[in-house]
């Protein structure tokens, strides 16, 4: 559409096109000089000795940190581990949660049944069930899939189940008169109507991954960057738990901007036109 | 006797709710034969839509009977509800796909409807590159591509600007005449009942019955548009202003 437009464009709208234009660049420009500001901060504040970077760490011991366990063939050990895990998690997550809202949009009933323990669940802290999760997974890897799975898992079950009962009646209503079955209804109107609903739960639920997966590193774990963290505070090493926390910004929205990629992807008659 | 297409009889209808129950159709009979276009108009809320829901089979009567046997229907509403992710062919293949009787028989049948109807151009755009007057025919061509008998149009109209309207409303008067279907169609408006219709019904206010019932004969016109220029026009248009009786508003 957009290049057949072009030629015809006033003066005027080529103008007000640049100011557009002009201020998405200054939005760019300025969020990475607010990035650069606060590196550069942070380690003029930490050699000039406002901040002790003993306690404080400081940019280049960040930066030395994740240098020296990359050296030491650590650094992808534990993001492997901890990747690993997130991703079991929140895969785990978004299929058992799409299935069981699947299972409480079919049966009306069996929805009203469980509402209160959905809500129970929802505002319980799920840290609180950590000592339960290694009794019964142990000490390891799986615990803390299982911890990520638990946090992620009920928030996708209600806003999938949110999604799919937005559906107005009236399609639904289409369908019938089509002369439609439950399960047509679903496959051809009522999924398809809420992949952008559950994209969104999805994108949530990435996130809640990495807190069920960080926490549970905190709880029981022998590596991963919830590991470091823990162990840099145990050991008074700020340097390194300030690395690990650099790295898991990165990874975060690294995998919340793949999310949003695949959301792009997959609704993408949402940007026809 | 053979050429009745829908017979109702004898027929109440009661919704059920916690608050309460609500009588939408009391004791009505009727009947509609094979090609005819009959129109019902009535107070808003009088139960009209309900008629039609009965008719396709989507709700069950309270009581009496209602049988449209061997024949097909097909419901058109008042929203085209063209599903966003499909394209304009995708959406007219819905109903075929439902049926389970997606051939390339049938779509060349249904891909020869968007033809026959000057939307063949546009079988690959999506709902939203259309226009109101543009979806409403495509949703029309997805209830034809199920090759029914009978029509259903639940007020296929009234989310329409006026200018749209009247021309849509000829070109649809032209389809269902074109494929000889028989149509029933619920409106509040009285005008376009009157000039696309054979027969008109009057309901009554909630619970529906019918009041009074006028076959149509117009000296001119072949087409809505110009049915509205026919001097009888003016007649029956008062005459059912008056019997739908709207006291106030």
């Amino acid at each position: 559409m957009k290049s057949e437009k072009a030629a015809a464009y006033s003066p005027e709208h080529a103008a007000f096109l640049k100011k557009l234009e002009n201020r998405d660049r200054f939005v760019t420009i300025a969020r990475y000089a607010l990035l650069i500001l606060l590196i550069a901060m942070w380690e003029i504040l930490a050699r000039v000795g406002v901040i002790d970077s003993f306690i404080g760490s400081s940019p280049v011991r960040v930066a030395q940190t994740v240098a020296r366990l990359y050296a030491a063939g650590d650094l992808f050990l534990h993001i492997g581990v901890t990747l690993f895990e997130t991703v079991v998690g929140f895969l785990l997550g978004t299929a058992l949660g799409t299935l069981i809202a699947i299972l409480l949009w079919w049966s009306p009933a069996l929805s009203r049944v469980l509402d209160p323990y959905l809500v129970v669940l929802n505002a319980l802290p799920k840290i609180a069930l950590g000592p339960i999760l290694i009794v019964w997974f142990g000490a390891g890897v799986s615990s803390i899939i299982a911890m990520a799975l638990l946090v992620s898992l009920v928030v996708t079950i209600m806003s999938v189940l949110a999604g799919f009962n937005e559906i107005t009646g009236d399609k639904q209503l289409l369908m019938r008169t089509l002369g439609a079955t439950k399960m047509q209804i679903f496959t051809k109107v009522v999924f398809p109507a809420s992949v952008p609903t559950i994209m969104n739960a999805l994108k949530l639920s990435v996130g809640m991954s990495w807190v069920g997966v960080i926490v549970g590193e905190y709880l029981v774990s022998k590596a991963g960057l919830g590991y470091l963290i823990v162990y840099g505070g145990q050991v008074f090493k700020l340097d390194l738990v300030m690395s690990s926390i650099a790295v898991l910004c990165v990874l975060a929205a690294l995998m919340y901007y793949g999310v949003a990629y695949m959301e792009k992807r997959l609704a993408s008659w949402r940007y026809h036109s | 006797m053979e050429d009745i297409v829908v017979d109702i009889n004898d027929v109440s209808l009661i919704y059920h709710e916690r608050s309460g129950e609500t009588p939408a159709v009391d004791h009505l009979s009727m009947q509609v034969k094979r090609g005819e276009f009959v129109s019902v108009v009535g107070p808003s809320g009088c139960g009209k839509t309900s008629v039609l829901s009965l008719i396709a089979g989507i709700i069950e009567p309270s009581s009496g009977s209602v049988s449209i046997d061997g024949f097909k229907p097909g419901y058109m509403l008042q929203r085209d509800h063209l599903l966003d992710w499909r394209n304009v062919e995708g959406n007219i293949l819905l109903g075929l796909e439902v049926q389970k009787n997606l051939t390339p028989q049938t779509r060349n049948c249904a891909l020869g409807l968007l033809d026959t109807y000057g939307l063949s151009a546009f079988a690959k755009h999506y709902p939203r590159q259309l226009s109101g007057g543009m979806r409403q025919k495509v949703a029309l061509i997805r209830t034809l591509a199920t090759s029914p008998d009978v029509l259903l149009l639940d007020e296929p109209f009234s989310s329409l600007d006026y200018q749209t309207r009247l021309r849509l409303s000829d070109e649809v008067y032209d389809i269902i005449k074109n494929e000889h279907k028989t149509a029933i169609l619920v409106t509040h408006d009285i005008s376009e009942a009157i000039s696309m219709s054979d027969r008109l019904l009057v309901f009554t206010r909630r619970p529906a019955r019918i009041k009074n019932e006028h076959k149509i004969s117009l000296s001119r016109g072949d087409t809505p548009i110009a049915r509205r220029k026919a001097p009888e026009f003016k007649d029956y248009f008062d005459v059912v202003w008056k019997e739908l009786d709207v006291g106030e508003v």
